[in-house]
């Protein structure tokens, strides 16, 4: 008999526990309350309260113009697609400044910069999508997460955005990997010293358009 | 990992002792224990408990519907293209992941935390595969530095100063000196990141697997799971078959209950979705992404009363929270769990013979069960546990005399009033100290003084007394 159904028929001759729960009609969400009335609000300051640095721009313009200083000196960064990424010029501009798109791999690349699918306002949460021009890489190894969100994509909360998923889910299930990143990354480990940038960027900037 | 819960009593009466490991870990579980408090209740406290309520549900029907939930999950991961192999017990588990890495050639492996990778050994197997090992979350990776177990299911070096670990870190890796626990994190970022880069192979466990859609479900503060779960060319998540959960709303509310309970954080600072290998046009992620549901003695507490267990979702407030734990350090314990929940899990798993004194090692306060995130009553099943102790035949002599004379005095009258006659005078004698085997009793307590009449006199006095009115 294959292991499976030795497991399975352990379990499925035993008397079945806990028959008395009932099923769940409506879900409480993990945040009852958001700060403001406002999701961008919200989002701004939930996400800053996690030690991302957020800031909003009107114009691509201006927000290419705070992406650049961001960039600083470095001459290479690893970037999403930039069909991928909702900041029309920011191409144009890297190339104009002689700024080089490489690998993420690469020796000394400190700068990642990526799209959002879609923020969640209630935890400061950007959730990245893994797939056709989005790697997954760019938001990971960098010491630096540049993250260019639109302000349609904030939703209210993780079970908002999971509920609109379920409209379709065999289009969610063919994505191979989804990251909802609240933060930087960060570590207590050593005698609970709150430390950020442990493995993954120790910074995170989202420029909000 | 080798159990060693017999020596709970010894091992404790030397861990109480060692002041600067018993320091870090009074620091640690109260910095943890406090930080849960305030981010289970953000939104006040009748909304926390009605959260713990809606997750304890949550993970009571997927229990309840285990074997169903685990075909769907089994059903909808093969469908996203990920391979779905079983195991009964770690002989099985480590000769499955030993195949995997055959097949693949693979040399080095990067691992992320896993508890249940400790209870089915799968780093001993590979070494003696001459396949290196290591450990990526941070604290895993000094205890292997070490060459220590974990003493916490979250906090692996809970019971290190950062001393410690800086001595441990210019010893072992060639660190220049520091103190500063930042220069120390880079220092291992930058040493592991060349180990992220080039592993064959990522292990990872599985915190959540949602059966509705078949998906992988991590959470990590520090990034080392994301890099192991998209670096290798193979990845393999160990996952306990009790880890199963019906939908995605479940699943939402665990997510966060779980950053709240661990680490007082309102959600994980990395929450990942796994749902299958790199896709064709994928830009990168690992071809080929195992799971093994492992089984493991999980399917023998399923039907007993003691399957609520099988909720836990390793958060460890019950450990931070838990007067015992916090006198004793996790070591103590003897096996992978430690606290409130390696207590009652330890002998379920591995046979209450071989962990005997782990039910009696909690003062009943109830804290753990107040603390659990899904609501498990670890008080109910330590008592249940010490009743099997005791129908099995592993008792004490001189308690068992005990425990049958205090119920013998308190069946009869007679022998009552005689008993508390004889105690009154005894302890005109030895004082508020109990003597003898009784005087570990005593050593940081006074004996109640008894009162000079008992009640049963004071009754009688004064029933004569109205008589001869």
């Amino acid at each position: 008999m294959s292991s499976r159904k030795k497991i399975l028929g352990k379990l499925k001759s035993a008397r079945q526990p806990f028959v008395d729960i009932p099923t769940r009609e409506e879900y409480l969400p993990a945040f009852k309350t958001l700060p403001t009335d406002d999701l961008l609000t919200s989002f701004v300051q939930k996400a800053t309260a996690l030690a991302c640095q957020v800031a909003v721009y009107d114009t691509p313009e201006a927000a290419i113009q705070h992406v650049l200083k961001l960039i600083g000196n470095q001459k290479q960064v690893a970037a999403w697609d930039f069909e991928h990424i909702p900041l029309a010029g920011l191409e144009e501009a890297l190339v104009h400044a002689k700024i080089e798109r490489v690998e993420p791999q690469q020796l000394g690349v400190e700068i990642g910069i990526t799209g959002v699918d879609v923020a969640l306002a209630a935890s400061g949460s950007l959730v990245l999508k893994s797939g056709q021009g989005q790697g997954r890489q760019v938001s990971l190894l960098p010491y630096t997460h540049i993250a260019i969100l639109e302000k349609s994509k904030i939703v209210r909360d993780l079970e908002t955005w999971l509920r609109n998923e379920r409209t379709d889910l065999d289009a969610l299930r063919e994505i191979s990997k989804i990251n909802i990143i609240s933060g930087p990354s960060r570590t207590a480990d050593i005698a609970m010293t709150l430390v950020m940038g442990a493995h993954g960027p120790a910074q995170l900037h989202i420029t909000v358009i | 990992m080798q159990i060693e819960s017999n020596n709970f009593i010894p091992i404790s009466e030397i861990s109480v002792k060692n002041e600067q490991m018993i320091d870090a870990v009074r620091k640690g579980t109260n910095s943890a224990h406090t930080n849960r408090t305030k981010a289970m209740y953000i939104d006040g406290f009748e909304y926390g408990e009605a959260l713990r309520q809606q997750a304890a549900e949550a993970k009571r029907r997927a229990i309840r519907q285990l074997p169903e939930l685990l075909e769907r999950a089994e059903a909808n991961m093969q469908a996203n293209g990920i391979e779905v192999l079983w195991a009964v017990d770690r002989a099985e588990a480590q000769q499955l992941v030993r195949n995997i890495a055959r097949e693949h050639a693979v040399k080095r492996v990067a691992k992320s935390k896993s508890m249940l990778s400790e209870e089915l050994a799968i780093n001993d197997m590979l070494q003696a595969e001459n396949i290196e090992v290591v450990e990526t979350d941070l604290g895993e990776f000094i205890i292997q530095l070490a060459a220590e177990p974990p003493s916490h299911i979250i906090a692996p070096v809970i019971h290190k100063s950062k001393e410690a670990v800086r001595d441990l870190f210019m010893d072992t890796l060639g660190m220049e000196t520091t103190d500063d626990a930042q220069e120390m994190t880079f220092f291992a970022r930058q040493h592991l990141r060349e180990v992220f880069l080039s592993a064959d192979m990522g292990i990872s466990g599985g915190n959540f697997l949602i059966a509705e859609t078949g998906t992988i479900c991590l959470v990590t503060n520090e990034g080392n799971a994301r890099m192991v779960t998209t670096l290798p060319k193979v990845h393999v998540a160990l996952i306990g078959i009790e880890k199963v959960v019906e939908n995605l709303a479940d699943y939402a509310t665990l997510t966060q209950l779980i950053a709240r309970s661990a680490a007082g954080q309102p959600i994980a600072v990395y929450t990942h979705m796994i749902n299958g290998p790199k896709r064709d046009d994928d830009v990168d992620g690992p071809e080929k992404v195992y799971v093994i549901l492992v089984d493991n003695g999980r399917s023998n507490i399923y039907p007993t009363d003691y399957a609520e267990v099988l909720a836990c979702i390793r958060c460890g407030a019950c450990l931070n929270g838990c007067p015992v734990y916090r006198s004793t350090g996790g070591h103590a314990y003897g096996w992978v769990y430690s606290g409130p929940i390696g207590a009652v899990v330890t002998p379920l798993l591995n046979g209450l013979e071989n962990a005997r004194p782990l039910p009696h090692a909690s003062t009943l306060c109830g804290t753990c069960k107040s603390v659990c995130p899904v609501d498990i009553d670890l008080p109910r099943m330590l008592l249940d546990l010490r009743r099997d102790l005791v129908e099995a035949g592993h008792t004490q002599f001189l308690w068992d005399v005990g425990i049958k004379g205090w119920a013998m005095t308190h069946r009869s009258p007679q022998l009552y009033a005689l008993a508390g006659k004889a105690v009154r005078l005894g302890l005109r004698v030895t004082g508020d100290k109990l003597p003898g085997a009784l005087s570990g009793w005593t050593q940081y307590r006074e004996f109640p003084g008894f009162a000079p009449k008992s009640f049963h006199e004071l009754w009688r006095e004064r029933e004569t007394g109205k008589d001869n009115e």
